[in-house]
Formats: structure tokens, C-alpha cells, sequence
């Protein structure tokens, strides 16, 4: 048979493929190859970055054993300044949740604007969504900074810093929330002629409410992990306490910083776990 | 006597050039029932739905009570929107509050955004939500949340939260056709008993002739965004069903065939 012939008739041949060398090829065939060339692309950007970073593998071999060694120093937990380091803690606590509680409320507010089934102008919930997408993606701890150099160091610049990004935050993930409720929940409310901030009050809030509740619980914990790193920064908690312990070689008292930081973010955790599977 | 509402040459096209209304004019009276049935598309769920200005309409006017709802804006539109009850297909509800709040919920209208928001129901609106929700046998689940009620029990709801507003004119966008058979009976029941002893206006969307043409005071047939029947359903003879429908009433009867 005029094979030529054939295909004009039947676009997809009734036969299999053979690769070179006469076995049958499985794959999907026309499919994109554009997994394959993401996995290709990253392993020439890792063998780049080694190259260029100048890793000295024969010297990270030879000191490996310090990490053992410094492991074991912080595991002998130092009690001196142990005060110093629970303020701290309580810092690094108290800064999470005001930053987390204020943003819930500016995120609720922004969250409500960036959605379109509420703002019935695109232009403007696009742009508030817009806005913050360029907050969000600017990282915590260069927001830190900023508000340091505006506010002086402590925690006002952790908690405004952090807010900024949490705000961003919750604007998305709250719009989101609300853009999921079904519009005929919307219609309802205002064919019934209830006002816009009752629609939002009595349809648009409690349907969404689980989604919300999940989101500031998730956020709690993201937080709380920020903050640890921001005390690093100059923004006050126990990541001043564990950077300044660590560069005055006092593994011990970093050690007791650090597990107090694990248990916390351990069970805020298991916290989070337990709002997932309570609210419904 | 004046009429509840009065369709005047309303047209609505859409944007991509669809007729979804055409040329529309009919009144309707207190105390009537009135069913529309029509063909998917025929435009049934636009009328419906730009009598409450959940749709706006490109051409003519559409009065409420002797006023102009397609030109009313903010606080005038919703001083209308209140005297018009709506019962939907899915219900609608607020799936996490309780069948109460929703059945409350029809005195948003009368109430200030404030007062809306808090929560804020006088005793008197309590009491006649519990009313209502005995009048159809919802009384054993005042504080259950919606979203635990079966289908029916739903649109029970519905139903109440739509006298809540003590309307002129209530609009039912295919209320049975999500239930099944004995459901459905009982809700058309309901519906046709409390709308006539409160005298009030219905104007149901229905895809199924035979519960038109049980319900009915007046029938009104779509077809293509156009009225092509209005009368009595004892006017709707087959000839005109098959006019409706553009089909022989062989076809429609998938009834007969199954049995």
C-alpha cells in the first residue's frame, strides 16, 4: 500500500511508532517537551551555580565535623540570661500577632476592594490587585529594613515591616475567598433590596468565613517563622537573641533559643492542624 | 383596580447581538399565578430576572406598583426591589447560618445598612419568621444551619425568606427543578397556598406544562424572547404547546414513551 496515499485519508495512523532500532514507542505522541527541558534547564543552571560559587569541596569535607561539634555545644543548654532570652521570645510573640491581627483587618478591607464580585468596577479591583502583588513580592525582611531605617530599630519596624506583607497577603488570599462565593448568593441578598455593606456582611463574610479562618491560621505560623528571622535584622525577639548569642559563642544559650523556637512553631502547628479539621 | 406590573415594550439584547427579550408588553394584576414555559433560551429566566433588575434591559420599561424599576438607582431600587419576593431554583441561600437568620434576612430591605449588619432583628421580625417557618412545617429547625437541610427543606427556606418581605409580587425561577416529584408537589403547594391567601402576585418559571397548567391562573408561552401565548390554561391547547415548543407533542411527552 502507498503509504503516502494512506495518511491523507487518516490523519492519525492506526499503527504503531517505532523508535530507532524497532521497539515500539508508548509515549504520548505531539506531547510538549517542555518538561524535559525544564529538568534540562535546571540541571545546567545547578552545575553553573557550583561553578561559579567556587564550592571547595575538599574543605567543606574537612569541617564537616564542626557541625557535630557545634551541635553537641548547643545541645548543653545554658541557663545564664535566660530571662534576656524569654523576653525575647515573648517579643517575637507579641510582634507576630499584632502584625498578623492588623493585617487581618487592613487584609479584610483590601480583600474586599480587590474583589471583582464586590467592586463592580474591574479597573479598580484590578488595580488594588495590582498594588499588592508588587507589596507581595518585595520579601519580608527588605520591608524590615526599610522600616527600620524609617522607625529605628525594635519592634515597631518588625511588626509595620511585617504587616506590609501580610496585608498583601491576605488581600490576595482573602479576595479569593470572597470571589468564590457563589454571585447567586449575591443575587439573592439584592434582589431581597439589601444594601451593598449587607451583602458583604451577611453573605459575603460568613460563606467565606471557613477559607478566611484558614488562611489567618496558616498565616499565623508563616509569621511567626519571619519573625523569628527578623530579630536577626535589628527588629527586636529571638532572632536578636539567638544571633547575638551565636556571634558571642554562647551555643548553649542559642541552643535553648532555638528549641524554644521549634516547640512553639511545632505546636502552632499542631494548632493550625486542629482549626483545619474544627471549622467546616 | 391598577396592575403589580406591567412589562412595557421591553427589549434586551446582549453584547455579543442575542435577543433575550423582545418587544415584550403584558400587565399583571394582583392575585394572579401567573407560569411562564418556553424552551431552554426562550428567555424565560432574563425576563424573570429583569423584573428585579438582577438583569438590566436595553429597551423599555418595566413598572412596579405604577413605578419605573429599569431606571431606579441606589436607595429607590432597593425600596422596590423589597415589595418583589424571589424564589430561585438552587435556593440561594446562606448555607452557614441558621434557617432563621435566613429566613430574617427578608427584612433586610426595611432595615439600615448598620442595623442590617449587626444583626440587629426586632422580637416582632423573629416572631413572625417562626411563623412563617411553622405555616410550612419548618418550625422543628429554627436554628439548624441550611446547609444541613435537604433539598426541599432548602427551598422551604426559600419560600420564607421570600414572605419575610411581605412582597406585592413574588417571582419563582424554576422553584422544582431540583427537587424530586413528591418535593416538588409539596413546594408548589406551598407556594400557591401562602401566595393566594396573602393575595399576592406570583410569576413562576417552569419547564413542566402539566404543573403550569394545574397552578395557573394564566399562562404565558416564550419562544425566542417573544410572547407567543398568553391566556388561560385552558387556552393552551396542543396546537399551541407544539407553537411554544417548535416540536410535535409527541416529543415533549417523554412520559409516555418510558412507560
Amino acid at each position: 500500500m502507498n503509504i503516502d496515499e494512506n495518511e491523507q485519508i487518516v490523519k492519525m495512523p492506526v499503527r504503531p511508532f517505532y523508535r530507532h532500532g524497532g521497539k515500539i514507542d508508548v509515549s504520548v505522541k505531539g506531547e510538549s517537551p517542555f518538561i524535559r527541558r525544564f529538568l534540562l534547564g535546571t540541571a545546567v543552571a545547578a552545575i553553573g551555580s557550583l561553578y561559579m560559587l567556587h564550592i571547595d569541596w575538599m574543605q567543606l569535607g574537612a569541617r564537616a565535623g564542626s557541625i557535630v561539634t557545634i551541635f553537641g555545644k548547643m545541645v548543653h543548654f545554658n541557663m545564664t540570661d535566660i530571662d534576656f532570652t524569654l523576653i525575647s521570645f515573648a517579643d517575637t510573640f507579641s510582634i507576630m500577632v499584632l502584625a498578623t491581627v492588623y493585617s487581618i483587618l487592613s487584609g479584610l478591607l483590601f480583600g474586599l476592594l480587590a474583589s471583582e464580585n464586590i467592586v463592580r468596577n474591574r479597573a479598580v479591583s484590578m488595580s488594588v490587585k495590582a498594588f499588592f502583588t508588587f507589596l507581595r513580592a518585595v520579601p519580608t525582611p527588605v520591608w524590615v529594613l526599610l522600616m527600620l531605617v524609617c522607625f529605628g530599630f525594635g519592634p515597631i519596624a518588625g511588626i509595620m515591616g511585617l504587616s506590609i506583607h501580610t496585608t498583601a497577603f491576605f488581600t490576595r488570599a482573602f479576595s479569593q475567598a470572597f470571589e468564590d462565593v457563589p454571585q447567586d448568593t449575591i443575587d439573592s441578598l439584592e434582589a431581597l433590596g439589601a444594601t451593598r455593606l449587607q451583602v458583604i456582611w451577611c453573605g459575603i463574610i460568613p460563606s467565606s468565613v471557613t477559607q478566611l479562618i484558614a488562611w489567618i491560621a496558616l498565616r499565623f505560623e508563616i509569621n511567626f517563622s519571619e519573625c523569628a528571622i527578623l530579630g536577626m535584622l535589628g527588629a527586636g525577639g529571638i532572632g536578636f537573641a539567638i544571633s547575638t548569642s551565636i556571634q558571642n559563642y554562647q551555643y548553649g544559650q542559642a541552643g535553648i533559643a532555638i528549641f524554644l523556637v521549634f516547640l512553639f512553631a511545632f505546636y502552632l502547628e499542631r494548632g493550625f492542624l486542629f482549626v483545619k479539621q474544627s471549622i467546616r | 383596580m391598577a396592575s403589580l406590573l406591567t412589562f412595557q415594550d421591553v427589549s434586551k439584547v446582549y453584547r455579543n447581538g442575542v435577543h433575550g427579550l423582545n418587544h415584550v408588553t403584558f400587565s399583571v394584576w394582583p392575585g394572579e399565578f401567573v407560569a411562564v414555559i418556553g424552551p431552554s433560551g426562550a428567555g424565560k429566566s432574563t425576563l424573570l430576572r429583569s423584573i428585579n433588575r438582577l438583569h438590566n434591559v436595553t429597551g423599555g420599561h418595566i413598572l412596579i406598583v405604577g413605578e419605573d424599576i429599569s431606571r431606579a438607582r441606589g436607595r429607590h431600587l432597593r425600596m422596590l426591589r423589597r415589595q418583589i419576593g424571589m424564589i430561585f431554583q438552587n435556593y440561594n441561600l446562606v448555607y452557614r447560618l441558621s434557617v432563621l437568620q435566613n429566613v430574617l434576612h427578608g427584612r433586610l430591605g426595611y432595615m439600615s445598612s448598620v442595623q442590617g449588619m449587626l444583626g440587629r432583628y426586632c422580637e416582632e421580625d423573629k416572631r413572625k419568621a417562626i411563623g412563617i417557618l411553622r405555616e410550612i412545617d419548618m418550625g422543628d429547625f429554627l436554628n439548624t444551619r441550611a446547609a444541613d437541610l435537604s433539598g426541599g427543606q432548602k427551598q422551604r427556606v426559600g419560600i420564607a425568606r421570600a414572605f419575610m418581605q411581605e412582597p406585592q409580587i413574588l417571582l419563582c425561577d424554576e422553584p422544582i427543578a431540583s427537587l424530586d416529584p413528591s418535593s416538588a408537589k409539596i413546594i408548589m403547594d406551598m407556594i400557591f397556598a401562602m401566595a393566594s391567601r396573602r393575595r399576592i402576585a406570583c410569576v413562576v418559571n417552569l419547564h413542566q406544562i402539566d404543573v403550569a397548567a394545574a397552578y395557573a391562573s394564566r399562562i404565558i408561552g416564550l419562544r425566542k424572547g417573544k410572547i407567543v401565548f398568553d391566556g388561560t390554561p385552558g387556552e393552551l391547547t396542543d396546537g399551541v404547546i407544539e407553537q411554544i415548543y417548535g416540536t410535535a407533542i409527541s416529543q415533549l411527552n417523554v412520559k409516555e414513551r418510558a412507560i
